[in-house]
């Protein structure tokens, strides 16, 4: 096992930096998929006209 | 067991629910060890020195950028040609991920490109024709969300992803074809790889990681669009349209 140059030989800038940037881009996705989720189930709560089999189960299981 | 029942969104979404934890953990365990191989376990190079340790995100990205967009063409062809409601519904929950990962392939290529060859961008083959999946990818996603009949919406941006396809294999052959600034293939279908083991082990442990964390979101999304659509239609009914 090597311990790797925090600077990477002078090339920090863009290594860190492209391991940065992918990390924001998955993080983002991640989040903006739990912001939808958390959205669609308020708007589930709030309304109660999605009688469908699909939706109940999916109420219930954000209610768990 | 029948597996066809599994075509019904609303039999594929606790399904999708279940699978989701299988995938995610996985991914998350892999980057870890992607990583550490990658900065650990992988020597310095004697050419590039550390600046080639961008390989461990850029190829994987850069793949995935195209495998998803032959998956999410497949997907919404199979969506057109059957009227399968889930298969289009899958296209549409792949297209955000490819983008994205395309988006990183051109920045992580871009901040290799500038201490490497000395600039950020070059408009040669490859990067063209990456940038062109890029806009494709929007196209799709953008196409789509202009039309208001979900089920023409799904249909249009069918023909605009299979049509899309050609680009794919000018991505992957374009450094032989054409004299590009980009290099060569790393890793051939047919012959050796170009890179010590360290190095292809850790970058093809991110590359797995890329690809389970890819089915983990695009499940995720998927249920998110079957409720939607739900909704929706259960809205639409309730109004008499």
């Amino acid at each position: 096992m090597n311990w790797p140059d925090l600077s990477m030989g002078g090339y920090g800038f863009y290594v860190w930096g492209s391991y940065l940037v992918s990390l924001i881009a998955i993080v983002w996705e991640v989040w903006s998929l739990s912001h939808r989720k958390k959205t669609l189930a308020q708007q589930q709560s709030a309304s109660n006209s999605v009688p469908t089999s699909v939706l109940r189960e999916s109420a219930n299981e954000t209610s768990s | 067991m029948n597996l066809y029942k599994y075509a019904s969104p609303a039999t594929f979404y606790p399904l999708a629910g279940k699978m989701i934890p299988w995938f995610a953990i996985p991914a998350a365990i892999l980057f870890a060890l992607g990583m550490f191989w990658g900065f650990f376990i992988a020597p310095t190079d004697f050419q590039q020195g550390d600046a080639y340790r961008i390989i461990f995100i850029h190829v994987p990205a850069a793949w995935m950028g195209m495998f998803l967009y032959v998956l999410m063409a497949i997907y919404a062809g199979v969506g057109w040609a059957f009227n399968a409601r889930l298969s289009s519904m899958m296209a549409s929950a792949i297209a955000p991920t490819g983008t994205l990962f395309t988006a990183i392939s051109l920045v992580t290529g871009a901040l290799w490109g500038k201490p490497t060859w000395g600039t950020y961008w070059a408009w040669d083959a490859r990067m063209t024709s990456t940038l062109i999946l890029l806009f494709l990818y929007i196209g799709f996603i953008s196409l789509h969300s202009a039309i208001d009949d979900i089920r023409r919406a799904d249909r249009a941006a069918a023909v605009l992803a299979i049509v899309g396809v050609i680009n794919v294999p000018i991505i992957y052959f374009s450094v032989q074809w054409w004299n590009t600034l980009h290099q060569g293939a790393t890793i051939r279908l047919l012959g050796k790889p170009s890179i010590a083991a360290p190095m292809l082990t850790a970058m093809l442990i991110m590359l797995a990681a890329c690809w389970l964390y890819s089915v983990a979101v695009v499940l995720i999304r998927l249920r998110c669009i079957i409720l939607e659509r739900e909704q929706n239609a259960s809205r639409f009914a309730e109004v008499g349209v």
